[in-house]
């Protein structure tokens, strides 16, 4: 079978953002409990450093629980709808762009791919939002568009860089091009196209944050956790309005990590090196 | 030059047939493999060998359509399989690979499983088992395993068990030992051939160890670059009798001593040697080398097991009892053993002669140079393996030389 | 206002602060492949370390831009200085973890036989493993520019420098006049920078790396 088109000289560049953060020297349930144990003691520390201050008229009302938890659900629809769609659209197209009658349109996708992490997130929600008006479908279709070359290149890259020899060990004994794909490449991939899918789920995080510039709507949480840093920063609330935004939005995009992480350990098909 | 059936094929209908076969890549001048015809008897092991590029592997493929042919046509039991639906036509092909190709992300078992699966087999289980069993692991170990925890040979040994999984007439292998060290590579090349002594499959085994192929091989098919035919023959053969210059050349030197591992001392005459017991006289001895012409004689022990080579000048000394005098044998040879191994045994005696003995170590006759040189001719005449039964009855009509 | 004459009639503060985002993007690489290099060196030897290294890095790159650079403001303010630190953090991940790697696949032969010719710890690491493993780690240092190239358009947040301003400028007046030229240009202009660093790391990378090891 003919060669693999990996971009030899750019041996990891399919996980260029995310790495487990629970991969830590601990073992066992420590290991898996280590990430949200800690992430609920920043927030418990959070609420308590923000009772001891003196929170004013401006600053309480987007402080409250309610305030909280909606801008946070916001966030997991976004991102959970957005993922689902790039999911749904990137992995067959990757699979459809590495069979052989399309090889050819490999080489030039991966190479926008690459360039493609350039591109900022804010840029793309901006011109959305121009496009779509203000508001959740200009969002949506921008968390979609930034992240579908991220899942597309590592369904790609994890499809391609399976042992060619495997395929033909494979194709010798009589497997069908289609019982190949769904027996041998595709379960070998999982763990590159698992590690592309954490990835556009981080992204999609940082980008949905992001939205609450072109979400619209009061700052009452229904666009999204971001709204806390815009306001503070704006209102020059530093201390509390900014720092909370900033932890609470790192703790949520941490937590997605971790979830994501467990999940992509499930999922990998046993066999194959960890 | 040579006829794409070796001298004493007598089998009514070859498992393989390879006919005119063609390959031309696309962009490439020459052809990769060029009018290649030759038959594969059922049962047998036929060896493609040659240098790199010459098409061995080509030539594989070709036979399981891995790689369609430019021209020619491959059948295989008598069936035309030249354009028959690839895939099931290699469901009844085992392919062994170099790299083994065991897939990862499965166990052992659901690596042997794969084509009785989906061949819609029940009982699957229990044929992996067996089939773990005959090729020398322990299935209750091994079973639930991963690739990736086992040793260079022991995937083999499971990749060939993944190949007979569906019981397939024929066998392909793609220098199947390649990337296995030495002294495990020779255990894995007799265990085979034990196992093939079982199974009886018809194979086509390609390498690029011309050793490999003399061991390996019931014929050997010697290919130039370009994918031409030099000579398709019983290892004998080739060896005794090369075709021209290339084949002579890729055999290399000392073609009659590879040739000795072919013959077994089995398959030749012993050689009478004059013998003593404890308690003989020495001059008795002395009288009967005389007769024969003979340096030593053997003494052997009460039970009848060689025990020491007595020289002339010894026995003249006289006086002593024989059983503290001569050289004591070192190594044996048995029945089973091959002609190389008893030249190496002969080496070492310094009688000039390798004692040889039955099972239960009783001295059977000896193996002298003279043995190994009538070997040696017979092999010239006769082109084939002695050892085999069937192929010696073909032969023996036209073949007066044959087990002299 | 068609986007060229938009282009044309304001050229002067477009190519300020593309030449600003380069300069920002530049500097963040440079310390973080200072720093980088130095954890990847210090802990490649050592399973833990080097683990416990990349844990730490990772939860940076995971962190949204927005919060980490929200973050940084309680100890920073608000300007040129917390960007930086902010990229450099950003940037640290695939500059270690590609040293680390390429540290790592070193052939141990080689090694040994530098080893065996009496070479020191240092003047290995300087002759024979970091020339052997610079491909690698020249790989992790594009792939850090390119992802710090989009985040630092985030940075205007913080009154960063860079053509992130354009963005939310546009982004700011949607519906007014210019806001589409605004983040276009925005947008752009970072893509062109990422077209002429990845030209930069082409040709950086056939100057730094050993013909013998070249791909």
């Amino acid at each position: 079978m003919s060669e693999p088109f990996v971009d030899t000289a750019n041996p990891t560049a399919h996980r260029s953002v995310g790495q487990p953060v629970g991969q830590s020297v601990l073992s066992g349930t420590w290991r898996v409990l280590f990430t949200p144990l800690v992430l609920a003691a920043v927030c418990g520390a959070l609420a308590v450093y923000l009772n001891a201050q003196d929170l004013d008229r401006q600053e309480a009302p987007l402080l409250t629980m309610d305030v909280i938890v909606r801008a946070t659900w916001v966030m997991i629809q976004l991102v959970a709808i957005s993922t689902a769609i790039v999911i749904a659209i990137a992995v067959p197209l990757g699979i459809l762009l590495t069979r052989s009658f399309a090889r050819w349109v490999a080489p030039p996708i991966l190479a926008v791919a690459n360039i493609g992490q350039a591109v900022p997130s804010i840029g793309v929600l901006a011109l959305f939002a121009v496009a779509f008006g203000i508001g959740r479908e200009g969002v949506l279709f921008a968390l979609v568009v930034y992240c579908l070359l991220s899942v597309l290149r590592n369904t790609m890259v994890g499809l391609q860089q399976v042992d060619p020899t495997l395929i033909e060990a494979a194709r010798g004994m009589g497997m069908s091009k289609l019982r190949v794909l769904r027996k041998v490449e595709l379960p070998l991939a999982v763990p590159v196209m698992l590690a592309g899918i954490r990835t556009a789920l981080i992204i999609n995080v940082g980008t949905a944050i992001l939205a609450t510039f072109t979400l619209g709507g009061a700052p009452d949480g229904s666009n999204g956790l971001g709204y806390l840093i815009d306001v503070g920063i704006r209102l020059d609330r530093l201390d509390t309005l900014v720092l909370a935004g900033g932890v609470l939005t790192a703790v949520l995009a941490l937590l997605v990590d971790w979830a994501a992480g467990l999940v992509e350990e499930r999922l990998r098909p046993r066999g194959l090196e960890t | 030059m040579s006829a794409p059936t070796p001298t004493g094929g007598s089998e009514a209908e070859p498992m393989i047939r390879l006919e005119g076969l063609q390959k031309r890549f696309p962009g490439q001048a020459e052809p990769a493999v060029d009018d290649l015809s030759l038959d594969v008897p059922e049962g047998e092991i036929a060896v493609l060998v040659g240098p790199s590029g010459c098409g061995k592997t080509t030539t594989l493929k070709l036979i399981n359509r891995l790689i369609e042919p430019t021209a020619g046509r491959i059948v295989i039991a008598g069936e035309d399989v030249t354009h028959a639906d690839p895939d099931s036509l290699r469901r009844r092909i085992g392919y062994v690979i170099q790299q083994v190709g065991l897939f990862p992300h499965m166990t052992i078992a659901e690596n042997i499983a794969t084509v009785p699966q989906m061949l819609g087999w029940k009982g699957i289980d229990a044929r992996v088992d067996e089939l773990l069993e005959l090729v020398g692991m322990e299935p209750a170990t091994y079973r639930g395993r991963y690739p990736r925890e086992l040793s260079g040979g022991q995937s083999q040994r499971v990749g060939v068990a993944r190949a007979l999984a569906a019981d397939p007439p024929v066998l392909l292998m793609d220098e199947p030992f390649g990337a296995i060290d030495p002294i495990t590579r020779e255990r894995l090349q007799d265990e085979f051939l034990r196992l093939q002594g079982e199974v009886r499959k018809t194979i086509v085994f390609v390498t690029h160890d011309i050793d490999e192929a003399i061991k390996m091989g019931d014929r050997i098919a010697l290919l130039r670059i370009g994918g031409r035919l030099a000579q398709y023959d019983r290892p004998q053969r080739l060896l005794i009798d090369p075709a021209d210059a290339f084949v002579a050349e890729f055999i290399g030197g000392g073609a009659r001593v590879k040739g000795l591992r072919l013959v077994t001392v089995d398959d030749v005459e012993l050689t009478e040697w004059p013998t003593a017991r404890p308690g003989d006289e020495a001059a008795r001895v002395l009288a009967l080398l005389r007769e024969s012409d003979r340096g030593h004689a053997l003494l052997l022990d009460p039970e009848g097991r060689p025990r020491s080579w007595l020289s002339r000048e010894e026995l003249g000394r006289n006086g002593r009892p024989l059983e503290g005098l001569g050289e004591t044998v070192g190594t044996t040879v048995e029945v089973d053993d091959t002609l190389h191994q008893a030249l190496d045994a002969l080496l070492a005696s310094g009688a000039g002669a390798a004692a040889v003995v039955d099972p239960s170590g009783r001295y059977r006759g000896v193996v002298d140079l003279a043995t190994l040189a009538a070997a040696v001719a017979a092999m010239a005449v006769n082109g084939h393996r002695p050892a085999g039964a069937e192929a010696e009855a073909a032969n023996s009509e036209r073949d007066p030389a044959a087990g002299s | 206002m068609s986007f060229l004459e938009y282009l044309d009639s304001r050229s002067d503060i477009v190519v300020q602060l593309t030449v600003e985002h380069a300069e920002v993007v530049a500097l963040s690489i440079l310390i973080a492949t200072v720093i980088g290099v130095a954890l990847g060196v210090a802990t490649y030897e050592r399973d833990r370390a080097s683990r416990l290294t990349l844990a730490i890095c990772a939860i940076f790159l995971t962190i949204p831009s927005l919060a980490l650079f929200a973050l940084l403001i309680p100890q920073l303010g608000i300007g040129y200085l917390p960007t930086v630190v902010g990229l450099v953090l950003y940037a640290l991940l695939p500059i270690v973890r590609n040293t680390i790697t390429g540290l790592r696949q070193v052939d141990a032969a080689v090694v040994e036989s530098a080893r065996g010719m009496g070479m020191g710890r240092w003047r290995r690491l300087r002759r024979i493993e970091l020339p052997l493993a610079w491909p690698v780690i020249l790989t992790g240092i594009r792939v850090s520019t390119l992802i710090t190239l989009g985040i630092a358009a985030i940075a205007a947040v913080i009154n960063g420098p860079g053509l992130g301003e354009l963005i939310f400028s546009g982004l700011s007046r949607i519906g007014a006049v210019n806001d589409v030229n605004e983040i276009l240009t925005g947008v752009l202009g970072v893509m062109v920078l990422a077209l002429l660093f990845d030209l930069a790391f082409f040709v950086l990378r056939r100057v730094t790396t050993s013909p013998g090891v070249r791909a």
